[in-house]
């Protein structure tokens, strides 16, 4: 019955490749035009963004305890 | 200057595997081909190139079988389009046909009709000197479905890399540590998981970007992704349970023992219950799928790789130092 399911919810998919096969002029262009390098920017964005939030986090803490350090 | 030579080859590597990760083109590769089926006939074939430079007069056939089908008229679009014109001869053996352009080969390109005992073979088969009609010099592999996004190997991997760099690191302090019940070592090992998980994060969040333009969904139930995802958790458990004891001897010791046991599930969870044979994983270099070590002429992809690995490594040790003397000043400050 899961198994059913499943090939039911999957059949369109398939059906829907096939019926990209026939009609390559918009896929081409939003795919294979550029290739996928949306990805690595996507990627390269979140490990800037990761890295640089990280720093701004620590940036903070430092200073917390140099006002600690003044005030002591 | 002498003690933080380190953190300006960090940079310098960094810089330099970045902008190669970034500059080198992709191999030229046949990229789309329609339609995707022939019967005997005339047939129009629409070739779609990527980083090709397709020329008049190039040379283009069809494989059957190691038998060869000439094309009666090959328009060039552009670089990358082109429209071959074939008469297909019925009886071919095989039921999968390959198209070659420019040396460039489609395999399966076609499902072929009007099987038979063979073909008259055709005079245009591959020539031998296979130069690189691209002209580019260095290039990275061009796969279908990874496409530009093969890029990603020097940035998505490196970020486990370093994750796994600074558990290692840590749970060598929390050993040291257990040996002689020093609170330094103690601080040294939470500093670096706190990093490490930075690092793991990124990867998981990176990872997950990966898939959707590959596998076409953020997270799937792979084998691969679930233990990331459980280290994950394991690492976030040992930060929770060192908040949870008051006394710091005490903390130290049972966090040292927590992050033994943690390091062992990493290696675990993230080598070898993905390596094993009879696990499926969607993943490179688990279940029974290839790694990128195997892609043709993978040293093209090493020689950025490696240097952008020992980068950001080099560049998580950078963030571990930073917090360690924070983490430092704040026990100083009794903060």
């Amino acid at each position: 019955m899961k198994k059913t399911l499943l090939l039911a919810l999957l059949m369109p998919g398939v059906l829907l490749a096939n019926a990209q096969d026939a009609a390559p002029s918009w896929l081409e262009n939003s795919l294979y035009g550029n290739g996928k390098i949306n990805a690595v920017i996507a990627v390269i964005a979140v490990i800037l963004l990761g890295i640089g939030g990280w720093l701004y986090r620590q940036d903070r803490r430092l200073k917390r305890l140099e006002d600690a350090q003044r005030k002591a | 200057m002498k003690h933080w030579w380190w953190k300006f080859l960090a940079i310098a590597l960094l810089l330099v595997a970045s902008i190669a990760a970034l500059r080198v083109p992709l191999s030229p590769a046949l990229v789309h081909v329609s339609p995707s089926r022939i019967a005997p006939g005339e047939v129009t074939i629409e070739v779609t190139g990527y980083n090709t430079r397709f020329t008049d007069g190039m040379q283009a056939y069809l494989v059957n079988d190691s038998q060869y089908v000439c094309p009666v008229r090959v328009d060039v679009i552009d670089a990358s389009h082109a429209r071959i014109i074939a008469e297909v001869p019925a009886g071919m053996r095989a039921s999968m046909t390959d198209l070659v352009v420019q040396g460039l080969t489609y395999p399966g390109a076609f499902f072929t009709e009007g099987l038979g005992e063979g073909i008259e073979r055709g005079a245009c088969g591959p020539r031998a000197n296979k130069l690189d009609p691209s002209g580019l010099a260095f290039t990275f592999p061009n796969r279908s479905i990874l496409y530009e996004s093969i890029r990603n190997l020097h940035f998505h991997v490196p970020m486990w890399f370093t994750m796994i760099a600074l558990m290692g690191l840590s749970v060598w302090h929390s050993i040291k540590g257990l040996g002689d019940g020093s609170l330094d070592r103690d601080r040294k090992a939470v500093s670096a998981v706190h990093v490490g998980l930075l690092f793991c994060g990124l990867g998981l969040v990176t990872g997950a970007l990966w898939a959707r333009a590959t596998w076409g969904a953020f997270w799937t139930n792979d084998v691969k992704l679930n233990g990331a995802a459980v280290t994950a958790l394991i690492y976030l458990a040992y930060l929770v349970l060192r908040g949870s004891v008051a006394d710091a001897h005490k903390r130290a010791r049972l966090a040292a023992i927590y992050n033994i046991f943690a390091f062992m599930l990493l290696v675990l969870f993230l080598f070898v219950v993905p390596r094993l044979n009879a696990i499926d994983s969607l993943h490179p270099g688990n279940g029974g799928n290839s790694g990128f070590n195997d892609l043709d002429l993978d040293n093209r992809l090493r020689v950025v790789f490696y240097p952008a690995v020992a980068g950001w490594v080099l560049l998580g040790l950078w963030l571990y130092d930073l917090r360690e003397r924070t983490a430092r000043l704040a026990e100083q400050l009794d903060r």
